[in-house]
């Protein structure tokens, strides 16, 4: 008992008599932990954000119909999507496509959930505005041009519905499409208008999925779709799967060597320093070692130390690396980064190895000397 | 004097400079990597997303709505409007013609398609005079016609260019094609070769539809004219491709009868994204300022680019792709950012680390301060000198640090990129005003610090 408390009373003493050194020695364990805790966390999370990002790529999975089948049934196709996991689903875009005409000219309409394309296919460029209300479109760029239609105008389709029926409706040019593909051509509504106008409802040509998942996952959810839904043929879009693939592995093998590095050399900037602050105490550590301390007991004290500069240091660096990673992806993502707990043990413990070690040298090498040698100085 | 010391503290305590330099030249390299690093990884990142393909598709003026609304493609109205293959290489020659990585010339036709497969055992010897057939010219031949396997209408056959050999006006040359830009694609067999006109690749759904294996032979045939294809390979691209045919444009161009005839273009570049003057100039680049338009024109947006692509190509519209575009300067813009702030940690890291040892190195000098304070020295000489060692120490240090720091980013470029990463020069002095700002913010604070305490009470201790 007169022992540990001696112990304590080493230890307390020796931190609190040298508070600048004792400033020194936390600040250095602190930003070692810092920048370790708040490393890992984007490293873990940046696979996560980046694939939401490459999300704008639009659709990587397209829900076709199977066979010879021209269109999916409502219902079917969303007991396929249903399949596909929730928290991974970025947005569903479905779509009927009809030839109407506009002044008598052939023009495909599509019907489709206009939220979810806004969600699916986050490339389109809009000049105007999304159609909010029902009996507003959107046009294609080329549409527009060929009719000359602005955000405001009015359009009128015609065509034959679904019983043969001659069908006409009016329509506000809400807002034009730029893509720069196909989709320029086209001319959008939400489902339910152009249903009405049809005559029928249930039917949709394809589905577009928007999936944040890797390759792996995709894959799972392909085959599950093919094996439970068997009227949906689902198709990944192997240029956005493929080339996301490639990208992200890029990107995270860049964001990994950059941590490996940065870590590594701040690791051993701690350690320096740590070996600086113990180093000075050469004289200490020979006066004790005259008075008697046995080595053991010596370098058990330092440890000590070590053990309280880790512990704290660790503790402050993962609390101040955790907000760290939080303004990196709040600025990077504008979205908030998950809290690993895991990781608070793990900075603690690795802050705690390091700073040990770093003490373990230099002390080993003062109580190795003869007390006269190092009292004398030199 | 003062040298003699300065040495004399360098090489006595050459141990504790040693760690000094140590420390320096770890949180100089640490700077050095990560700013290299950083500088340079719009431009590889950017290189890596080409394989998304295509950022710009290049389409006749005019021409560009007829197929898409009408599914007009032969005929009146159609039949004049085109590029002109030749005026291609000039894409090359833009203003922004170092960012052009890959480009691709199309030109389809609507064919009937008549297979002669090489597995069937009947079919075989038929397959085999047809292969001779091709082998010795591949020119149009009927012969084929009586050996019929399985017909097929309206399959559309693509031209384009493989892996192009072209030589610039300017006397350079470079090779080009969908066998770069098509990284995705998944092709079992082999691409087919730009000077064998006879070679085909097959989309996979065509394929197994119509049970096409690599070794077959086509016979395409369109408004009375026929040519014999050799299906070299089946891709697989996930897309409407897969129910295509890609042969070498030549061949399209013999069959349909559009010698040196086009119908679109799709060009990968490197862009810069886009930003509120690249999109007020991809709406009318006239309603821009003469400054505007000029920074506008000499920055790689991608609607700069289709602009300089409308002016050297006869009667063009280029179009930006906005899928590829658009994300393209989303993902770039963050990756940038993303690294810009793990810069700016690891070298607040690297400046704590630096000034917090220099810290603890002067503090425990005391004993030496104190002496000469005793001894009658001043307080500026004795800053001096203290100050002299250590920036000397740092300037060691330093100087070692950049270089290991240029190692440390040419190992990252390689294993991440596969490629060295630009040192650029402008690292130099900032790295160098780092490790001088932090050396005297580590250091002044504690001379002063030791000024300040009384030569007796240092020299008793404590």
């Amino acid at each position: 008992m007169k022992r540990q408390t001696m112990y304590l009373r080493m230890i307390t003493s020796s931190l609190v008599r040298r508070r600048s050194r004792l400033l020194v020695a936390l600040l250095a364990v602190a930003i070692g932990a810092t920048i370790l805790s708040g490393l890992v966390t984007i490293y873990y999370d940046v696979p996560r954000q980046l694939g939401q990002e490459f999300r704008s790529y639009g659709a990587n999975l397209i829900l076709v119909p199977a066979g010879d089948e021209p269109s999916i049934d409502r219902d079917t196709a969303q007991r396929a999507v249903d399949l596909i996991p929730k928290d991974e689903v970025v947005g569903i875009a479905p779509y009927r496509y009809e030839t109407l005409k506009i002044n008598e000219q052939p023009t495909v309409v599509a019907g489709t959930d206009l939220e979810g394309v806004q969600k699916a296919s986050p490339y389109w460029f809009i000049t105007g505005e999304w159609p909010t209300s029902s009996k507003s479109v959107l046009i294609g760029q080329e549409v527009a041009d060929l009719i000359r239609l602005t955000p405001g105008s009015s359009l009128t389709l015609n065509g034959t519905g679904a019983e043969g029926q001659a069908v006409s409706a009016n329509f506000t040019v809400s807002g034009i499409v730029q893509t720069g593909g196909t989709e320029e051509a086209f001319v959008f509504m939400a489902l339910a208008d152009l249903e009405a106008m049809m005559g029928d409802s249930g039917k949709l040509n394809v589905v577009e999925c928007s999936i944040s998942a890797d390759q792996d996952d995709l894959d799972k959810i392909v085959k599950n779709i093919s094996n439970n839904v068997e009227e949906v043929s689902p198709r990944l879009v192997k240029r956005v799967t493929e080339s996301e693939g490639t990208v992200l592995t890029k990107l995270q093998a860049l964001v990994y060597l950059v941590t490996v590095v940065v870590l590594l050399l701040t690791m051993i900037c701690v350690a320096t320093t740590m070996m600086a602050v113990v180093a000075e105490r050469r004289k200490e550590i020979g006066l004790k070692k005259a008075l008697g301390a046995s080595n053991k007991s010596i370098v058990i004290e330092f440890l000590g130390e070590g053990l309280f500069f880790g512990a704290l240091g660790g503790l402050l660096g993962s609390g101040l690396g955790f907000l760290f990673a939080q303004v990196v992806s709040m600025n990077v993502f504008t979205r908030a980064i998950s809290f690993q707990p895991l990781l608070i043990p793990v900075t603690v413990v690795v802050s705690i190895a390091i700073t040990g070690l770093a003490c373990l040298l230099p002390v080993r090498s003062a109580t190795d000397v003869d007390p006269a040698i190092v009292l004398r100085g030199e | 004097m003062f040298w003699r010391m300065i040495s004399g503290a360098l090489f006595r305590q050459k141990g504790k400079m040693l760690m000094i330099a140590f420390t320096v030249a770890l949180g100089a390299s640490l700077a050095t990597a990560m700013l290299d690093v950083m500088l340079d990884v719009g431009d590889k990142v950017n290189q890596e997303l080409k394989t998304y393909g295509a950022n710009i598709n290049v389409m006749p003026k005019g021409a560009s709505l007829l197929d898409d609304l009408y599914g007009v493609e032969e005929g009146a109205g159609v039949s004049n409007q085109y590029l002109k293959e030749e005026e291609l290489g000039r894409i090359k020659t833009i203003f922004w013609a170092f960012n052009i990585v890959d480009f691709a010339p199309y030109l389809d036709a609507n064919v009937d398609v008549q297979l002669h497969s090489n597995a069937g055992s009947v079919t075989a010897a038929s397959g085999t005079s047809t292969e001779t057939s091709v082998s010795s010219g591949g020119s149009t031949s009927s012969g084929g016609s009586a050996n019929v396997a399985s017909g097929t209408a309206g399959v559309e056959l693509v031209g384009t260019w493989f892996s192009h050999h072209l030589e610039l006006p300017t006397g350079e040359s470079l090779d080009t094609g969908i066998k770069n830009m098509k990284s995705w694609w998944d092709v079992s067999g082999e691409w087919p070769r730009d000077d064998q006109p006879t070679s085909a690749l097959v989309g996979s759904i065509l394929a197994s539809q119509k049970g096409i294996d690599v070794g077959d032979t086509l016979t395409a045939s369109t408004q009375g004219r026929q040519q014999d294809f050799t299906v070299v390979g089946i891709f697989n691209a996930g897309g409407e491709e897969d129910e295509q045919v890609y042969v070498p444009l030549l061949a399209v161009q013999q069959l349909t009868g559009r010698a040196g005839l086009v119908s679109s273009v799709e060009v990968s570049a490197l862009t810069t994204p886009d930003n509120e003057l690249s999109r007020r100039a991809a709406q009318n680049p006239k309603s821009l300022s003469i400054k505007e338009w000029e920074t506008w024109y000499c920055t790689a947006y991608v609607s700069a680019i289709s602009y300089q692509i409308e002016e050297v190509i006869t009667d063009s519209v280029a179009k930006p792709i906005r899928q590829v575009a658009e994300s393209e300067g989303a993902i770039l813009e963050k990756t940038q950012l993303l690294m810009l702030l793990i810069t700016v940690l690891s070298l607040v890291g690297a400046a704590l680390g630096i000034s917090n040892l220099i810290t603890a190195s002067v503090m425990e000098r005391s004993r030496e301060i104190g002496l000469l304070k005793a001894l009658g020295a001043h307080n500026l000489p004795i800053s001096w000198l203290v100050l002299a060692e250590i920036l000397i120490t740092a300037v060691v240090g330093g100087v070692a640090g950049y270089f290991a720091g240029i190692g440390f980013a040419q190992i990252i470029g390689h294993s991440v990129f596969g490629s060295a990463i630009d040192v650029k020069p402008m690292v130099i002095p900032l790295v160098a005003v780092l490790i001088f700002v932090v050396t005297l913010a580590g250091s002044i604070p504690s001379i002063r610090l030791l000024l300040r305490l009384r030569p007796a009470e240092v020299l008793h201790g404590r």
